[in-house]
């Protein structure tokens, strides 16, 4: 049975732009390891009667086309929104943000009057940004070192829209682009908490600090949110966020995709340096005209391919290519809510994000322990209860608490990720959320911890990096995954890639996903 | 748009400040006709380009003890070898020495540090001279921006859309593997740059130590690489006939004064300037601090940008956007100096005289460059800090009496802004640390010191008006280069008032002493005065 393409991974870029193939009419087969698709935007009862998204948690920049395009909503996905960031402060005082600006603006107030009203300031001037960069989240990144003419074209359209910005504007963007989160924000705002909590986003996912320069960027991606349109909202999915994935997994069946679980992916096969299909794990050998791998450069070409198979050149770009995960994920069972000195009770507070990042040396101290290869020991940690908005995650009562947790080092200086630094590594975390909730560890019914080791094994993301490739600034747009095959296209005739490595980068969005299946159906494969 | 002015006055242009940017842009002036007058606020003009007396008896490079690549064209244009300006045939660009008593060279000849290199990695020894060329090729491209000022985004000029297009050419003209390295280098944390290029740990502090020098950055800090991509710019363009002066960065001073003098510029030292005048939105002359008022058709500013605005100029006369992103302008100073006067001549464990007549650093690994930078992000001086230091006398026996020597260090980091204590109070404190710092490298260093000098980035803003200490008048980061420096529409030394215009390290490209941005300027300010 041959068919025109093969997905490697089943995780919600591979099913998207397996789907869009489908959608075409091409004849699509996803392959998936796992015996549940979604990959990292996976729901499982991981303790009887909770269900957990295990690895990614919140949906925030899925691409509004996307839910359009592929009819999301019919097949199942239900976006509930998150409101708001309540960050917890040591001194029993807290911030809350909500998407209530007015309100939001109150809180700030407290702490700053002036900070308030750069606050709406800073708004304006962020929707503006992310007008400007849209449009590039679904481009083929041009390549800069090409003479195509085409490609210089874009280049250039990109420039005379930068140049048509207004003087305010233009000195933003080129700032979000080269700053750091802190130093960006410094000129908006004084009240170290807000600050602090606002350049978390940029550190996600990254091994960087809050003050290094590229880190500004990502404060976008909270303004480019959209959810059904509307700006700056993050949202929960209903179900987890393996509802997301197994919406698009129906669309993509209903397009006529075939889609095999418990299928792993052993080999990419290729002949005269075009790829003809893949081998599974199994022995059994599948063809078809184009192959495309959602799954990241280094298990596609240095683990399903032979090196000399490639261009040398290439090779070492893709060694080069950096993934150093940062960050874990601690899943807890609640047998109830947890009580934050800041914000006593159950209360909307709890609905929102819960952000621990009370101060700007907080955030640095927690970098300078897995620069030396520790993890923190007081992490900066984004939590979600998602139990509140969707009761049907978990028994009647019982919560489960889904936490974000950085910086967990892939490499640790003193040995390997086992099961005692695993525990320890969850203990932290405890702990550090039992300085703002005291309650927390009486609570506990059961937790899972999930190390940037345990996220590779079990997600197959190598070292742990959520973003399949850390989102710096060498590694974005024409330079994502490496220099010259930042257009889906790989050396290998045929071979494509579609995941988070490629532009616009990790996170449900989508938009990897999407763009790969234009590039193929541009290109006439079948 | 020619700034109009009465012609009553005496001078077509004022510059403010005689540091070394200054001086060039007076000099070449003064070249090209323009009735110049140069005030300097201190009783010498050189800036950070200094020498005076540490200890009795003792003369060193008070700031700067080594200038940048000084620029071929300002040399040539200036013609300052009629000034006294020799260059030293020095094979050494730095050293770099162990803890363990082993030391590292990198020569002007990359063969010659690859044979070096051997004894420590062969994969390094055989990687050099490609990473050394790559490095020289991407620096020739850089270079080619930093010679004339950088085109105007809104209204680009003929003349830019030429440079625009040549330097295009230019970039497809590198190969192609360098015309990705150029993308990818700029952005990168300078540790991930020489980690994917080298494995010594020393050779990677010894390099990754260009992309912080000056720096509130560590080796970690993405955009660190830049700094060290314009550290190699800045050599692309430098004299052919060496790249250290004779007699120090003060000879390099006195050579450019006596250019400027030649060509008529008429320089005022002990004179400050406390505003610039401002008529119909258009700069008319400066204010001293004395009262006088000077009258002049254009006004060429020295120091640093945020001195220039928020200090010198009136508030109402600037777009209140722009003060505020100036205000914002980051100049956070980094960067102590401490000097030695020493009985004797200092044995460093594994450096030969040779070594030891050039540059030499003393920072074993990356991470011990970022410990030292941990500190600053929390107020903190680093506990050992990296240090690059020079001994000037043994070049000019001139600076100390017979068999006595002196040392000039550079000590990073030592952030401006210190918490919970002032520099006035810490000022001994940092010298001590420095001392024992040298000390674990030259065993009994500490005993041979006769008299110190501890210069802090608060004494450099006291000083030498350098704003927060900030040795390149404002940091030289990402956002803070090119057309962006000191800020994005102004990187063509213009600003918002007509006929004032900058000159310091705060513009393009702003990177050390080598009179780059003096030489840009003039070139921008000559066309708009003819």
């Amino acid at each position: 049975m041959k068919y025109d393409a093969i997905v490697i991974g089943g995780g919600h870029n591979g099913l998207t732009c397996a789907a869009y193939l489908a959608r075409a009419g091409r004849k699509v087969l996803v392959l998936e390891r796992r015996h549940v698709v979604g990959g990292a935007a996976v729901t499982e009862e991981v303790f009887p009667g909770f269900q957990f998204s295990v690895c990614s948690y919140v949906v925030s920049l899925l691409r509004p086309e996307i839910i359009r395009e592929l009819d999301l909503p019919r097949h199942g996905m239900e976006l509930l929104p998150l409101d708001g960031t309540m960050t917890p402060m040591p001194n029993g005082d807290y911030l809350w943000r909500v998407n209530d600006h007015d309100q939001t603006r109150r809180d700030i107030a407290r702490h700053s009057r002036l900070d308030a009203e750069a606050y709406d300031e800073y708004g304006k001037a962020m929707v503006e940004m992310g007008r400007f960069a849209k449009p590039i989240m679904g481009m083929l990144p041009p390549d800069p070192t090409s003479l195509d003419p085409r490609g210089l074209l874009e280049l250039l359209g990109m420039g005379k829209r930068f140049r048509d910005m207004r003087f305010h504007d233009k000195v933003n963007q080129v700032q979000l682009l080269t700053m750091s989160a802190v130093d960006f924000l410094d000129q908006w705002f004084e009240t170290d908490v807000l600050k602090a909590t606002m350049s978390a986003s940029g550190i996600i996912g990254t091994f960087l600090g809050v003050r290094s320069p590229g880190t500004a960027y990502v404060l976008l991606h909270h303004y480019m949110g959209e959810i059904d349109g509307a700006f700056r909202s993050w949202g929960l999915s209903r179900g987890g966020t393996g509802a997301v994935s197994n919406a698009i997994a129906a669309a993509a069946v209903e397009f006529g995709a075939e889609i095999r679980t418990n299928a792993p992916v052993a080999q990419i096969l290729s002949k005269n340096g075009r790829a003809t299909g893949v081998a599974l794990a199994n022995g059994d050998e599948i063809h078809a005209s184009v192959v495309v791998s959602s799954v990241d450069p280094n298990l596609t070409f240095l683990k399903f391919m032979n090196e000399r198979d490639l261009p040398s050149d290439f090779v070492d770009a893709v060694k080069r290519y950096k993934y150093r995960g940062s960050s874990g994920k601690v899943n807890l069972a609640l047998d109830a809510l947890p009580n934050f000195t800041c914000l006593p009770g159950a209360g909307p507070h709890l609905r929102g994000a819960i952000s621990i990042s009370p101060s700007i040396d907080y955030m640095e101290r927690a970098y300078d322990d897995a620069k030396y290869g520790k993890f923190s020991s007081r992490p900066y940690m984004d939590m979600v209860i998602p139990s509140l908005t969707d009761p049907s995650v978990a028994p009647a009562g019982k919560h489960v608490m889904s936490c974000f947790v950085q910086y967990a080092p892939y490499h640790l200086k003193d040995g390997v990720w086992d099961d005692a630094r695993r525990e320890a590594f969850g203990d932290a975390v405890i702990d550090t959320i039992a300085e703002y909730a005291p309650n927390i560890k009486d609570i506990i019914l059961h937790r899972q911890v999930l190390t940037p080791l345990d996220i590779e094994r079990e997600f197959g993301l190598t070292e742990g990096n959520i973003f399949q490739g850390e989102l710096t600034l060498e590694q974005l747009f024409f330079l994502r995954p490496v220099p010259g095959y930042a257009q889906y296209a790989t050396p290998v005739e045929r071979l494509y890639m579609c995941g988070s490595a490629t532009h616009p980068g990790g996170g449900i969005m989508g938009a990897p996903g999407r763009n790969a299946a234009t590039r193929i159906l541009k290109d006439g494969r079948r | 748009m020619t700034p109009t002015l009465s012609g009553q006055s005496r001078y077509d242009a004022i510059v403010i400040g005689g540091g070394v940017n200054g001086l060039t842009c007076a000099a070449l002036l003064g070249k090209a006709g323009i009735r110049t007058l140069l005030v300097e606020q201190r009783d010498e003009v050189g800036g950070c380009a200094a020498e005076s007396e540490i200890a009795p008896g003792f003369r060193a490079p008070t700031l700067a003890h080594a200038t940048g690549p000084v620029r071929r064209d300002v040399v040539e244009h200036l013609q300052l070898y009629l000034h006294g300006l020799t260059f030293l045939d020095t094979a050494i660009e730095v050293s770099s020495l162990s803890p363990d008593g082993r030391a590292l060279t990198l020569w002007n000849d990359p063969r010659k540090t690859a044979e070096g290199l051997a004894a420590w990695s062969t994969k390094d020894a055989q990687a050099w001279p490609a990473f050394h060329q790559s490095l020289g090729r991407l620096g020739g491209l850089i270079g080619f921006l930093f010679q004339s000022a950088p085109p105007s985004i809104d209204t680009p000029h003929a003349r830019d859309l030429f440079s625009l297009m040549h330097t295009l050419s230019a970039f497809r003209g590198l190969p192609k593997a360098d015309q990705w390295r150029l993308l990818r280098w700029g952005p990168m944390a300078v540790a991930d740059l020489v980690s994917e290029s080298v494995e010594t740990e020393l050779l990677r502090a010894t390099l990754a130590a260009d992309g912080i020098f000056g720096a509130m950055l560590g080796p970690w800090s993405a955009g660190s690489g830049l700094q060290m991509l314009l550290a190699a710019a800045n050599r692309s363009l430098a004299w052919p006939g060496g790249q250290v002066v004779a007699g120090g960065p003060v000879a390099f001073a006195r050579a450019l004064r006596g250019a400027a003098e030649r060509h008529g510029v008429e320089i005022r030292t002990g004179s400050a300037v406390a505003r610039i005048d401002v008529t119909d939105d258009c700069a008319c002359g400066v204010t001293l601090a004395s009262g006088e008022q000077i009258a002049a058709r254009a006004v060429v500013s020295g120091v640093d940008p945020k001195r220039t605005f928020l200090t010198l100029c009136e508030a109402d006369h600037l777009p209140p956007e722009f003060s505020w992103r100036i205000s914002h302008y980051r100049s956070r100073g980094t960067l102590a100096k401490v000097n030695f006067a020493l009985s004797a001549l200092p044995s460093f464990t594994g450096a030969t005289r040779e070594m030891l007549a050039g540059r030499i650093r003393l920072a074993p690994d990356l991470d011990y460059l970022e410990r030292a930078f941990d500190h600053a992000k929390y107020g903190r001086y680093s506990s050992h800090p990296w240090i690059e230091f020079t001994i000037p006398s043994l070049d000019n026996p001139s600076l100390a009496s017979d068999g006595a020597h002196v040392l000039s260090a550079y000590a990073q980091f030592a952030p401006y802004q210190l918490r919970d204590t002032s520099w006035d109070a810490e000022r001994e404190p940092l010298g001590d640390i420095v001392t024992a710092t040298l000390d674990q490298y030259s065993p009994g260093f500490s005993s041979s010191v006769v008299g110190r000098q501890v210069l802090t980035p608060l004494d450099l803003e006291r000083g030498w008006g350098l704003t927060g200490g900030q040795i390149f008048h404002g940091e030289l980061s990402l956002d803070q280069f090119f057309t962006m420096r000191p800020l994005l529409g102004f990187g063509d030394h213009r600003t918002p008032i007509r006929g004032l215009f900058l000159c310091s390290s705060g513009a393009h490209p702003g990177t050390g002493l080598t009179g780059g941005s003096g030489a840009n300027a003039a070139a921008v300010v000559a066309r708009e005065l003819a």
